[in-house]
Protein backbone atom coordinates (compact mmCIF):
# COMPACT_ATOMS: atom_id res chain seq x y z
CA UNK A 1 0.00 0.00 0.00
CA UNK A 2 2.47 2.80 0.83
CA UNK A 3 4.94 1.11 -0.98
CA UNK A 4 4.17 3.82 -4.38
CA UNK A 5 4.85 7.43 -3.30
CA UNK A 6 4.16 8.96 -6.59
CA UNK A 7 6.32 12.00 -7.27
CA UNK A 8 5.53 14.32 -10.39
CA UNK A 9 8.62 14.13 -12.00
CA UNK A 10 10.51 17.39 -12.17
CA UNK A 11 11.29 17.61 -15.80
CA UNK A 12 7.37 17.88 -15.80
CA UNK A 13 6.87 20.82 -13.66
CA UNK A 14 10.09 22.29 -15.18
CA UNK A 15 8.08 22.09 -19.18
CA UNK A 16 4.75 23.37 -17.75
CA UNK A 17 6.93 26.24 -15.84
CA UNK A 18 9.42 26.92 -18.75
CA UNK A 19 7.74 25.93 -21.79
CA UNK A 20 9.73 27.28 -24.15
CA UNK A 21 12.40 24.81 -22.91
CA UNK A 22 12.05 22.39 -26.00
CA UNK A 23 15.65 21.18 -26.32
CA UNK A 24 15.64 19.84 -22.23
CA UNK A 25 12.76 17.77 -22.96
CA UNK A 26 13.61 16.18 -26.10
CA UNK A 27 16.59 15.19 -25.12
CA UNK A 28 15.02 13.60 -22.15
CA UNK A 29 12.76 11.75 -24.50
CA UNK A 30 16.34 10.21 -26.44
CA UNK A 31 17.05 8.47 -23.11
CA UNK A 32 17.31 5.36 -22.39
CA UNK A 33 13.75 3.62 -22.96
CA UNK A 34 12.69 3.29 -19.85
CA UNK A 35 12.45 6.11 -18.05
CA UNK A 36 9.39 6.54 -15.58
CA UNK A 37 7.72 9.88 -14.80
CA UNK A 38 6.90 9.39 -11.49
CA UNK A 39 9.02 8.30 -8.60
CA UNK A 40 8.85 4.23 -7.37
CA UNK A 41 10.30 2.12 -4.23
CA UNK A 42 10.19 -0.47 -5.73
CA UNK A 43 11.69 -0.83 -9.23
CA UNK A 44 15.36 1.14 -9.76
CA UNK A 45 15.81 3.69 -12.18
CA UNK A 46 18.63 2.56 -14.83
CA UNK A 47 21.66 4.60 -14.75
CA UNK A 48 21.57 8.14 -16.05
CA UNK A 49 24.81 7.69 -18.14
CA UNK A 50 25.60 4.70 -21.04
CA UNK A 51 28.80 2.83 -20.13
CA UNK A 52 31.03 4.23 -22.14
CA UNK A 53 30.39 7.97 -21.53
CA UNK A 54 30.16 7.43 -17.50
CA UNK A 55 33.31 5.94 -18.02
CA UNK A 56 35.25 9.10 -19.57
CA UNK A 57 33.17 11.02 -17.45
CA UNK A 58 34.13 9.75 -14.35
CA UNK A 59 37.59 9.25 -15.20
CA UNK A 60 37.73 13.09 -16.51
CA UNK A 61 36.41 14.52 -13.26
CA UNK A 62 39.38 13.05 -10.85
CA UNK A 63 41.15 15.28 -12.82
CA UNK A 64 38.97 18.74 -12.82
CA UNK A 65 40.88 19.29 -9.50
CA UNK A 66 44.17 20.12 -11.52
CA UNK A 67 43.03 21.14 -14.81
CA UNK A 68 39.59 22.23 -14.40
CA UNK A 69 36.50 21.79 -16.06
CA UNK A 70 38.09 21.50 -19.88
CA UNK A 71 38.52 20.09 -22.77
CA UNK A 72 42.01 18.57 -21.31
CA UNK A 73 40.41 17.33 -18.22
CA UNK A 74 37.77 15.27 -20.73
CA UNK A 75 40.67 14.25 -22.61
CA UNK A 76 42.54 12.84 -19.56
CA UNK A 77 40.16 10.95 -18.60
CA UNK A 78 39.41 9.68 -21.92
CA UNK A 79 42.73 8.27 -21.77
CA UNK A 80 42.74 6.80 -18.45
CA UNK A 81 39.94 4.19 -19.39
CA UNK A 82 41.75 3.37 -22.48
CA UNK A 83 40.36 5.71 -24.99
CA UNK A 84 42.12 8.14 -27.42
CA UNK A 85 41.68 11.64 -27.41
CA UNK A 86 39.62 11.69 -29.86
CA UNK A 87 37.01 9.73 -28.31
CA UNK A 88 35.80 12.78 -26.67
CA UNK A 89 33.48 13.21 -29.24
CA UNK A 90 31.08 10.76 -27.08
CA UNK A 91 29.94 13.62 -25.24
CA UNK A 92 27.78 16.32 -27.39
CA UNK A 93 28.36 19.01 -25.22
CA UNK A 94 31.87 18.85 -24.63
CA UNK A 95 32.87 20.19 -21.23
CA UNK A 96 28.97 20.93 -20.00
CA UNK A 97 28.28 17.12 -19.89
CA UNK A 98 31.49 17.25 -17.54
CA UNK A 99 29.08 19.73 -15.58
CA UNK A 100 26.18 17.51 -15.88
CA UNK A 101 27.93 14.49 -14.77
CA UNK A 102 28.79 16.27 -11.91
CA UNK A 103 25.37 17.41 -11.23
CA UNK A 104 23.71 14.26 -11.95
CA UNK A 105 25.77 12.34 -9.78
CA UNK A 106 25.50 14.65 -6.31
CA UNK A 107 22.16 14.86 -6.93
CA UNK A 108 21.58 11.05 -7.37
CA UNK A 109 23.98 10.68 -4.14
CA UNK A 110 21.76 12.94 -1.83
CA UNK A 111 19.35 10.00 -0.61
CA UNK A 112 22.16 8.02 -0.04
CA UNK A 113 24.86 10.44 1.86
CA UNK A 114 21.70 12.04 3.98
CA UNK A 115 19.89 9.42 6.49
CA UNK A 116 17.42 11.42 8.45
CA UNK A 117 17.37 8.68 11.95
CA UNK A 118 14.03 7.67 12.44
CA UNK A 119 11.51 9.40 14.68
CA UNK A 120 11.34 6.77 17.40
CA UNK A 121 15.09 6.29 17.30
CA UNK A 122 15.71 9.73 18.37
CA UNK A 123 12.90 10.67 20.05
CA UNK A 124 12.32 14.18 18.71
CA UNK A 125 11.03 14.88 15.34
CA UNK A 126 13.21 17.00 13.49
CA UNK A 127 11.23 19.47 10.91
CA UNK A 128 11.28 19.48 7.49
CA UNK A 129 12.89 22.87 8.04
CA UNK A 130 15.85 21.47 9.29
CA UNK A 131 16.22 18.37 7.12
CA UNK A 132 16.07 20.88 4.65
CA UNK A 133 18.79 22.55 5.66
CA UNK A 134 20.45 19.52 6.06
CA UNK A 135 20.12 18.40 2.48
CA UNK A 136 21.50 21.73 1.32
CA UNK A 137 24.62 21.63 3.06
CA UNK A 138 25.05 18.00 2.59
CA UNK A 139 24.98 18.85 -1.60
CA UNK A 140 27.00 22.12 -0.73
CA UNK A 141 29.55 19.70 0.87
CA UNK A 142 29.50 17.44 -2.34
CA UNK A 143 31.56 20.77 -3.79
CA UNK A 144 33.81 20.93 -1.76
CA UNK A 145 36.84 18.74 -3.61
CA UNK A 146 36.58 21.12 -6.64
CA UNK A 147 35.21 24.48 -5.09
CA UNK A 148 38.22 26.15 -6.83
CA UNK A 149 36.89 25.34 -10.04
CA UNK A 150 33.61 26.03 -9.30
CA UNK A 151 33.67 29.53 -11.10
CA UNK A 152 34.24 27.96 -14.11
CA UNK A 153 31.58 25.13 -14.24
CA UNK A 154 28.73 28.33 -13.56
CA UNK A 155 30.22 30.29 -16.27
CA UNK A 156 29.82 27.32 -18.70
CA UNK A 157 25.96 26.70 -17.22
CA UNK A 158 25.80 30.49 -17.56
CA UNK A 159 26.25 29.59 -21.65
CA UNK A 160 22.95 30.64 -23.47
CA UNK A 161 23.26 26.87 -25.28
CA UNK A 162 23.35 25.30 -21.90
CA UNK A 163 21.19 27.88 -19.38
CA UNK A 164 17.87 25.92 -19.90
CA UNK A 165 19.70 22.20 -19.17
CA UNK A 166 21.32 24.28 -16.16
CA UNK A 167 18.03 25.16 -14.87
CA UNK A 168 16.60 22.69 -15.42
CA UNK A 169 18.98 20.57 -13.53
CA UNK A 170 18.43 23.00 -10.29
CA UNK A 171 14.95 22.30 -10.33
CA UNK A 172 15.72 18.65 -10.21
CA UNK A 173 17.36 19.01 -7.30
CA UNK A 174 15.16 21.18 -5.21
CA UNK A 175 12.77 19.00 -6.07
CA UNK A 176 15.15 16.05 -4.92
CA UNK A 177 15.92 17.72 -1.81
CA UNK A 178 12.12 18.43 -0.51
CA UNK A 179 10.89 14.52 -1.33
CA UNK A 180 13.80 13.56 0.77
CA UNK A 181 12.82 16.14 3.69
CA UNK A 182 9.54 14.39 3.12
CA UNK A 183 7.24 16.92 1.91
CA UNK A 184 3.83 16.14 0.07
CA UNK A 185 2.39 19.17 -0.66
CA UNK A 186 0.09 19.45 -3.97
CA UNK A 187 -1.17 22.44 -3.54
CA UNK A 188 0.76 26.15 -5.06
CA UNK A 189 3.07 25.64 -2.51
CA UNK A 190 4.52 22.78 -4.50
CA UNK A 191 6.03 25.20 -6.94
CA UNK A 192 6.93 28.39 -4.20
CA UNK A 193 8.95 25.76 -2.46
CA UNK A 194 10.91 25.07 -5.08
CA UNK A 195 11.55 27.92 -6.31
CA UNK A 196 12.61 29.49 -3.52
CA UNK A 197 14.95 26.53 -2.79
CA UNK A 198 16.34 27.25 -6.22
CA UNK A 199 17.22 30.77 -5.01
CA UNK A 200 18.46 29.91 -1.80
CA UNK A 201 20.78 27.05 -3.48
CA UNK A 202 21.85 29.06 -6.56
CA UNK A 203 22.82 32.04 -4.12
CA UNK A 204 24.85 29.72 -1.19
CA UNK A 205 26.59 27.87 -4.37
CA UNK A 206 27.84 31.19 -6.17
CA UNK A 207 28.87 32.20 -1.66
CA UNK A 208 30.56 29.42 -1.35
CA UNK A 209 32.87 29.59 -4.02
CA UNK A 210 33.92 33.02 -2.07
CA UNK A 211 33.99 31.54 0.97
CA UNK A 212 37.75 31.38 2.69
CA UNK A 213 36.57 30.68 6.32
CA UNK A 214 37.24 27.37 8.35
CA UNK A 215 35.09 24.26 7.24
CA UNK A 216 33.21 26.62 5.01
CA UNK A 217 31.16 28.59 8.72
CA UNK A 218 30.33 31.43 6.54
CA UNK A 219 28.54 29.78 3.64
CA UNK A 220 26.23 28.10 6.64
CA UNK A 221 25.82 31.65 8.17
CA UNK A 222 24.39 32.87 4.83
CA UNK A 223 22.46 29.91 4.22
CA UNK A 224 20.10 30.12 7.31
CA UNK A 225 20.34 33.96 6.83
CA UNK A 226 19.08 33.10 3.36
CA UNK A 227 16.02 30.43 4.97
CA UNK A 228 15.08 32.90 7.28
CA UNK A 229 14.52 35.68 5.15
CA UNK A 230 12.32 33.47 2.60
CA UNK A 231 10.56 32.36 5.46
CA UNK A 232 10.09 35.72 6.62
CA UNK A 233 8.99 36.67 3.32
CA UNK A 234 6.99 33.76 3.63
CA UNK A 235 4.86 35.26 6.44
CA UNK A 236 4.69 38.60 5.19
CA UNK A 237 2.81 37.22 2.25
CA UNK A 238 0.78 35.30 4.19
CA UNK A 239 -0.04 38.27 6.46
CA UNK A 240 -0.08 40.26 2.85
CA UNK A 241 -2.85 37.90 1.55
CA UNK A 242 -4.80 37.98 4.67
CA UNK A 243 -5.27 41.74 4.90
CA UNK A 244 -5.62 42.22 1.46
CA UNK A 245 -9.01 39.82 1.57
CA UNK A 246 -10.12 41.42 4.54
CA UNK A 247 -9.96 44.82 2.57
CA UNK A 248 -11.59 43.64 0.11
CA UNK A 249 -14.68 41.92 1.48
CA UNK A 250 -15.04 45.17 4.11
CA UNK A 251 -15.15 47.39 1.00
CA UNK A 252 -17.09 45.62 -1.04
CA UNK A 253 -19.59 45.19 2.42
CA UNK A 254 -19.50 48.74 3.04
CA UNK A 255 -20.31 49.17 -1.02
CA UNK A 256 -23.19 46.57 -0.34
CA UNK A 257 -24.62 48.55 2.74
CA UNK A 258 -24.73 51.65 0.62
CA UNK A 259 -27.06 50.22 -2.04
CA UNK A 260 -24.51 49.27 -5.06
CA UNK A 261 -25.74 46.03 -6.26
CA UNK A 262 -22.77 44.20 -6.09
CA UNK B 1 28.91 22.76 -94.69
CA UNK B 2 32.61 24.60 -93.57
CA UNK B 3 29.87 26.92 -92.21
CA UNK B 4 28.37 24.73 -90.04
CA UNK B 5 31.09 22.74 -88.64
CA UNK B 6 32.61 25.57 -86.56
CA UNK B 7 28.34 26.38 -85.28
CA UNK B 8 28.22 22.75 -84.45
CA UNK B 9 31.53 22.89 -82.57
CA UNK B 10 30.27 26.31 -80.34
CA UNK B 11 27.26 25.00 -79.58
CA UNK B 12 28.82 21.71 -77.94
CA UNK B 13 30.75 23.97 -76.28
CA UNK B 14 28.03 26.00 -74.87
CA UNK B 15 26.12 23.04 -73.13
CA UNK B 16 28.49 21.01 -72.10
CA UNK B 17 26.48 17.55 -70.52
CA UNK B 18 24.01 17.40 -73.93
CA UNK B 19 25.51 14.09 -74.49
CA UNK B 20 24.79 13.02 -70.67
CA UNK B 21 21.44 14.26 -71.28
CA UNK B 22 20.50 12.44 -73.99
CA UNK B 23 20.19 9.01 -72.01
CA UNK B 24 18.38 10.21 -69.13
CA UNK B 25 15.14 12.24 -71.31
CA UNK B 26 14.32 13.39 -74.89
CA UNK B 27 13.51 17.18 -73.51
CA UNK B 28 14.78 19.21 -70.69
CA UNK B 29 13.56 22.41 -69.87
CA UNK B 30 14.28 25.22 -67.09
CA UNK B 31 10.60 24.09 -65.58
CA UNK B 32 11.73 20.38 -65.71
CA UNK B 33 13.36 19.92 -62.21
CA UNK B 34 10.25 21.22 -60.30
CA UNK B 35 8.16 18.81 -61.93
CA UNK B 36 10.59 16.37 -61.02
CA UNK B 37 10.39 17.53 -57.67
CA UNK B 38 6.75 17.59 -57.26
CA UNK B 39 5.23 15.23 -59.61
CA UNK B 40 7.75 12.13 -60.24
CA UNK B 41 7.12 10.09 -57.50
CA UNK B 42 10.60 8.28 -56.29
CA UNK B 43 10.99 4.48 -56.75
CA UNK B 44 10.18 2.47 -53.49
CA UNK B 45 12.49 3.22 -50.42
CA UNK B 46 13.88 -0.15 -50.24
CA UNK B 47 17.17 -0.84 -52.09
CA UNK B 48 16.49 -4.16 -52.47
CA UNK B 49 13.32 -4.18 -54.98
CA UNK B 50 15.30 -5.18 -57.42
CA UNK B 51 18.14 -7.26 -57.21
CA UNK B 52 21.43 -5.37 -57.73
CA UNK B 53 20.02 -1.77 -59.00
CA UNK B 54 20.49 1.13 -56.88
CA UNK B 55 19.19 4.69 -57.18
CA UNK B 56 21.11 7.55 -59.06
CA UNK B 57 19.43 10.75 -58.18
CA UNK B 58 15.56 10.10 -58.89
CA UNK B 59 16.92 7.25 -61.77
CA UNK B 60 17.26 3.57 -61.08
CA UNK B 61 20.13 2.22 -62.10
CA UNK B 62 22.25 -0.81 -62.31
CA UNK B 63 24.55 -0.85 -59.18
CA UNK B 64 27.73 -1.48 -61.31
CA UNK B 65 26.83 1.78 -63.07
CA UNK B 66 26.03 4.16 -60.27
CA UNK B 67 29.88 4.42 -59.03
CA UNK B 68 30.39 5.33 -63.65
CA UNK B 69 27.87 7.68 -63.37
CA UNK B 70 28.76 9.47 -59.90
CA UNK B 71 32.33 9.68 -61.61
CA UNK B 72 31.36 11.00 -64.54
CA UNK B 73 29.43 13.93 -62.20
CA UNK B 74 32.48 14.42 -60.32
CA UNK B 75 34.65 14.63 -62.88
CA UNK B 76 32.63 17.39 -64.63
CA UNK B 77 32.00 19.32 -61.43
CA UNK B 78 35.97 19.16 -60.28
CA UNK B 79 37.04 22.83 -61.17
CA UNK B 80 34.05 24.51 -60.49
CA UNK B 81 33.43 22.81 -57.10
CA UNK B 82 34.04 25.85 -55.11
CA UNK B 83 32.69 28.41 -56.94
CA UNK B 84 29.42 26.55 -57.30
CA UNK B 85 29.20 25.53 -53.70
CA UNK B 86 29.41 29.13 -52.79
CA UNK B 87 26.47 29.94 -54.75
CA UNK B 88 24.52 27.32 -53.57
CA UNK B 89 25.03 27.17 -50.23
CA UNK B 90 25.35 31.38 -50.64
CA UNK B 91 28.53 30.42 -48.40
CA UNK B 92 27.46 28.82 -45.59
CA UNK B 93 28.89 25.60 -46.41
CA UNK B 94 32.33 27.07 -45.36
CA UNK B 95 30.57 27.93 -42.21
CA UNK B 96 29.17 24.40 -42.03
CA UNK B 97 33.03 22.84 -42.58
CA UNK B 98 34.32 25.13 -39.60
CA UNK B 99 31.68 24.12 -37.73
CA UNK B 100 32.62 20.70 -38.14
CA UNK B 101 36.27 20.45 -37.62
CA UNK B 102 36.34 22.71 -34.55
CA UNK B 103 33.50 20.60 -32.80
CA UNK B 104 36.09 17.16 -33.84
CA UNK B 105 38.84 19.66 -31.98
CA UNK B 106 41.86 17.54 -33.92
CA UNK B 107 45.19 17.41 -33.20
CA UNK B 108 47.12 16.68 -30.09
CA UNK B 109 47.70 19.43 -27.51
CA UNK B 110 51.45 19.21 -26.51
CA UNK B 111 50.68 21.04 -23.55
CA UNK B 112 48.42 18.69 -21.70
CA UNK B 113 49.66 15.69 -22.54
CA UNK B 114 52.82 13.86 -21.61
CA UNK B 115 53.93 11.76 -23.71
CA UNK B 116 54.18 13.99 -26.81
CA UNK B 117 54.27 11.16 -29.16
CA UNK B 118 52.68 11.28 -32.71
CA UNK B 119 49.20 12.75 -33.62
CA UNK B 120 46.29 11.88 -34.91
CA UNK B 121 45.67 9.70 -37.77
CA UNK B 122 42.89 11.15 -39.75
CA UNK B 123 41.35 9.64 -42.79
CA UNK B 124 39.64 11.97 -45.16
CA UNK B 125 37.15 10.05 -47.54
CA UNK B 126 35.63 12.00 -50.61
CA UNK B 127 37.16 14.44 -49.36
CA UNK B 128 38.95 15.12 -52.86
CA UNK B 129 39.69 18.92 -53.01
CA UNK B 130 40.86 18.87 -49.65
CA UNK B 131 38.19 21.33 -48.04
CA UNK B 132 38.01 19.27 -44.55
CA UNK B 133 41.63 18.29 -44.88
CA UNK B 134 43.27 21.54 -44.96
CA UNK B 135 40.98 22.92 -42.46
CA UNK B 136 42.20 19.77 -39.97
CA UNK B 137 45.48 20.53 -40.58
CA UNK B 138 45.50 24.17 -40.00
CA UNK B 139 43.20 23.58 -36.60
CA UNK B 140 45.93 21.07 -35.72
CA UNK B 141 48.63 23.43 -36.38
CA UNK B 142 47.59 26.61 -35.22
CA UNK B 143 44.86 25.64 -32.51
CA UNK B 144 46.31 22.80 -30.68
CA UNK B 145 49.89 23.51 -31.44
CA UNK B 146 50.56 20.01 -33.49
CA UNK B 147 52.62 19.41 -35.88
CA UNK B 148 52.25 15.67 -36.36
CA UNK B 149 48.77 15.05 -36.77
CA UNK B 150 47.96 13.48 -40.50
CA UNK B 151 45.61 13.61 -42.82
CA UNK B 152 45.16 11.22 -45.46
CA UNK B 153 42.83 12.19 -48.43
CA UNK B 154 40.83 9.67 -50.03
CA UNK B 155 38.42 9.99 -53.51
CA UNK B 156 37.29 7.52 -55.91
CA UNK B 157 37.75 10.45 -58.85
CA UNK B 158 40.56 11.41 -59.89
CA UNK B 159 39.42 14.59 -61.15
CA UNK B 160 38.96 15.64 -57.63
CA UNK B 161 41.94 14.64 -56.25
CA UNK B 162 43.91 16.49 -59.03
CA UNK B 163 41.82 19.60 -57.78
CA UNK B 164 42.79 19.16 -54.63
CA UNK B 165 46.37 18.69 -55.19
CA UNK B 166 46.51 21.69 -57.19
CA UNK B 167 45.09 23.61 -54.46
CA UNK B 168 47.37 22.03 -51.62
CA UNK B 169 49.97 24.02 -53.44
CA UNK B 170 48.88 27.16 -51.65
CA UNK B 171 49.14 26.00 -48.77
CA UNK B 172 51.97 24.88 -46.28
CA UNK B 173 51.39 21.19 -46.61
CA UNK B 174 52.06 20.49 -49.72
CA UNK B 175 55.35 19.39 -49.50
CA UNK B 176 55.03 17.70 -46.04
CA UNK B 177 54.24 14.14 -45.22
CA UNK B 178 51.22 15.00 -43.17
CA UNK B 179 49.27 15.18 -46.43
CA UNK B 180 48.71 12.33 -48.83
CA UNK B 181 46.61 12.18 -51.36
CA UNK B 182 45.22 8.58 -52.55
CA UNK B 183 42.95 7.22 -54.79
CA UNK B 184 40.02 4.93 -52.87
CA UNK B 185 36.58 3.09 -53.08
CA UNK B 186 35.38 3.86 -49.46
CA UNK B 187 33.67 0.44 -49.74
CA UNK B 188 37.28 -1.11 -50.18
CA UNK B 189 40.17 0.44 -48.11
CA UNK B 190 42.90 -2.56 -49.13
CA UNK B 191 45.56 0.25 -48.48
CA UNK B 192 44.70 1.02 -45.06
CA UNK B 193 45.41 -0.99 -42.43
CA UNK B 194 42.92 -2.50 -39.65
CA UNK B 195 43.00 -0.56 -36.61
CA UNK B 196 44.98 2.48 -37.60
CA UNK B 197 42.91 5.39 -38.19
CA UNK B 198 41.94 7.66 -35.01
CA UNK B 199 39.54 10.31 -36.66
CA UNK B 200 37.17 9.39 -40.23
CA UNK B 201 35.91 11.90 -41.86
CA UNK B 202 33.25 12.04 -44.94
CA UNK B 203 31.57 15.17 -45.96
CA UNK B 204 29.26 15.49 -48.57
CA UNK B 205 30.42 11.97 -50.19
CA UNK B 206 28.49 9.37 -48.69
CA UNK B 207 25.31 10.32 -50.37
CA UNK B 208 27.33 9.00 -53.22
CA UNK B 209 28.44 5.65 -52.24
CA UNK B 210 26.50 2.73 -53.77
CA UNK B 211 26.54 0.82 -50.76
CA UNK B 212 26.29 2.40 -47.53
CA UNK B 213 26.20 -0.01 -44.99
CA UNK B 214 29.58 -1.18 -46.73
CA UNK B 215 31.38 1.73 -46.30
CA UNK B 216 30.10 2.21 -42.75
CA UNK B 217 31.67 -1.27 -41.96
CA UNK B 218 35.03 -0.64 -43.91
CA UNK B 219 35.09 2.61 -41.25
CA UNK B 220 34.49 0.34 -38.46
CA UNK B 221 37.30 -2.28 -39.52
CA UNK B 222 39.85 1.56 -40.04
CA UNK B 223 39.23 2.55 -36.95
CA UNK B 224 40.79 2.16 -33.98
CA UNK B 225 39.45 1.22 -30.44
CA UNK B 226 37.70 4.70 -29.38
CA UNK B 227 38.77 6.16 -32.79
CA UNK B 228 35.61 8.60 -34.02
CA UNK B 229 33.55 7.83 -37.37
CA UNK B 230 32.35 11.93 -38.44
CA UNK B 231 29.83 12.46 -40.62
CA UNK B 232 28.77 15.76 -42.38
CA UNK B 233 26.18 15.40 -44.95
CA UNK B 234 22.90 17.14 -46.53
CA UNK B 235 19.69 15.99 -44.47
CA UNK B 236 16.09 16.46 -43.67
CA UNK B 237 14.82 19.99 -43.04
CA UNK B 238 12.67 19.78 -39.73
CA UNK B 239 10.68 22.62 -40.23
CA UNK B 240 7.77 22.24 -43.09
CA UNK B 241 7.03 25.79 -43.99
CA UNK B 242 11.22 25.81 -44.39
CA UNK B 243 11.51 22.60 -46.13
CA UNK B 244 9.01 24.19 -49.02
CA UNK B 245 11.16 26.92 -49.61
CA UNK B 246 14.14 24.87 -49.16
CA UNK B 247 12.78 22.46 -51.99
CA UNK B 248 11.99 24.87 -54.62
CA UNK B 249 15.53 26.38 -53.81
CA UNK B 250 16.95 23.31 -54.77
CA UNK B 251 14.72 21.85 -56.99
CA UNK B 252 14.60 25.43 -58.97
CA UNK B 253 17.81 27.22 -58.51
CA UNK B 254 20.50 24.92 -58.01
CA UNK B 255 20.65 22.95 -61.51
CA UNK B 256 19.82 26.52 -62.86
CA UNK B 257 22.68 27.95 -61.67
CA UNK B 258 24.90 24.98 -62.22
CA UNK B 259 23.76 25.37 -65.67
CA UNK B 260 25.11 29.17 -65.76
CA UNK B 261 27.99 29.15 -63.79
CA UNK B 262 29.43 25.64 -64.43
CA UNK B 263 27.69 24.78 -68.13
CA UNK B 264 26.65 21.66 -66.19
CA UNK B 265 22.96 20.99 -65.35
CA UNK B 266 23.18 17.31 -65.34
CA UNK B 267 25.20 16.88 -62.51
CA UNK B 268 23.64 19.30 -60.39
CA UNK B 269 20.30 17.90 -60.74
CA UNK B 270 21.87 14.67 -59.72
CA UNK B 271 22.85 16.51 -56.75
CA UNK B 272 19.91 17.72 -55.59
CA UNK B 273 18.19 14.64 -56.21
CA UNK B 274 20.98 13.03 -54.34
CA UNK B 275 20.18 15.15 -51.49
CA UNK B 276 16.60 14.47 -51.46
CA UNK B 277 17.34 10.23 -51.71
CA UNK B 278 19.69 10.37 -49.02
CA UNK B 279 18.38 9.11 -45.49
CA UNK B 280 16.72 10.63 -42.67
CA UNK B 281 18.69 11.70 -39.78
CA UNK B 282 17.14 8.89 -37.45
CA UNK B 283 17.37 6.51 -40.69
CA UNK B 284 21.34 7.52 -40.87
CA UNK B 285 22.18 7.30 -36.86
CA UNK B 286 20.24 3.59 -36.99
CA UNK B 287 22.69 2.68 -40.48
CA UNK B 288 25.77 3.94 -37.98
CA UNK B 289 24.50 2.27 -34.85
CA UNK B 290 23.84 -1.48 -37.52
CA UNK B 291 27.77 -1.32 -38.45
CA UNK B 292 28.45 -1.38 -34.62
CA UNK B 293 29.86 2.19 -33.59
CA UNK B 294 28.21 4.08 -30.48
CA UNK B 295 26.24 7.01 -31.52
CA UNK B 296 27.06 9.97 -29.03
CA UNK B 297 23.67 11.41 -27.36
CA UNK B 298 21.01 11.61 -30.31
CA UNK B 299 23.51 10.41 -32.54
CA UNK B 300 23.45 13.92 -35.11
CA UNK B 301 23.55 17.48 -34.99
CA UNK B 302 21.30 19.70 -37.09
CA UNK B 303 23.16 22.66 -39.26
CA UNK B 304 20.87 25.18 -40.67
CA UNK B 305 17.55 23.82 -39.25
CA UNK B 306 18.79 20.59 -40.63
CA UNK B 307 19.52 21.43 -44.34
CA UNK B 308 22.99 19.32 -43.01
CA UNK B 309 23.71 17.52 -40.32
CA UNK B 310 26.70 15.93 -38.49
CA UNK B 311 26.36 12.68 -37.40
CA UNK B 312 29.12 10.58 -35.01
CA UNK B 313 29.77 7.49 -34.17
CA UNK B 314 32.97 6.06 -31.95
CA UNK B 315 34.45 3.04 -32.06
CA UNK B 316 33.99 1.12 -28.54
CA UNK B 317 37.07 -0.50 -26.83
Amino acid sequence: MGSWDLKPHPSMATRSLLGSFRATSSRLAAAPACRRSFHSYEYTQPPPFPPTESAILSAALSHVPDHGFTTAALTLGARDVGYLDVSTNILPRGVFDLVNYHLVMQRLALKDTVQFPAEAESGKKLGTGAKVRTLILARLRANESIIHRWQEALAIMAQPTYVPASLAELARLADEIWFLAGDTSVDTSWYTKRASLSAIYSSSEVFMTQDTSQNFRDTEQFLDARMEDVMKMGSIFGALGEWTDYTAHSTINVLRSKGVRI
Amino acid sequence: MNVQAPRILLRRQLLGGVKRRASREPYRCFSCSVRDAQQQTPPPKSPQHAQGTTHFGFETVAEALKEQKVGAVFSSVASSYDAMNDFMSLGIHRLWKDHFVRNLNPGRNPLTSSSSDQGWNILDIAGGTGDIAFRMLDYASTINNDAHTKVTVADINPDMLAEGRKRALSTPYARSPRLKFVEANAETLDMIPDSSIDLYTVAFGIRNFTHKGTALREAYRVLKPGGVFACLEFSKVNNPLFDAFYKRWSFGAIPLIGQVVAGDRDSYQYLVESIERFPSQTEFRDMIQDAGLLVPGQGWEDLTGGIAAIHKGVKPT
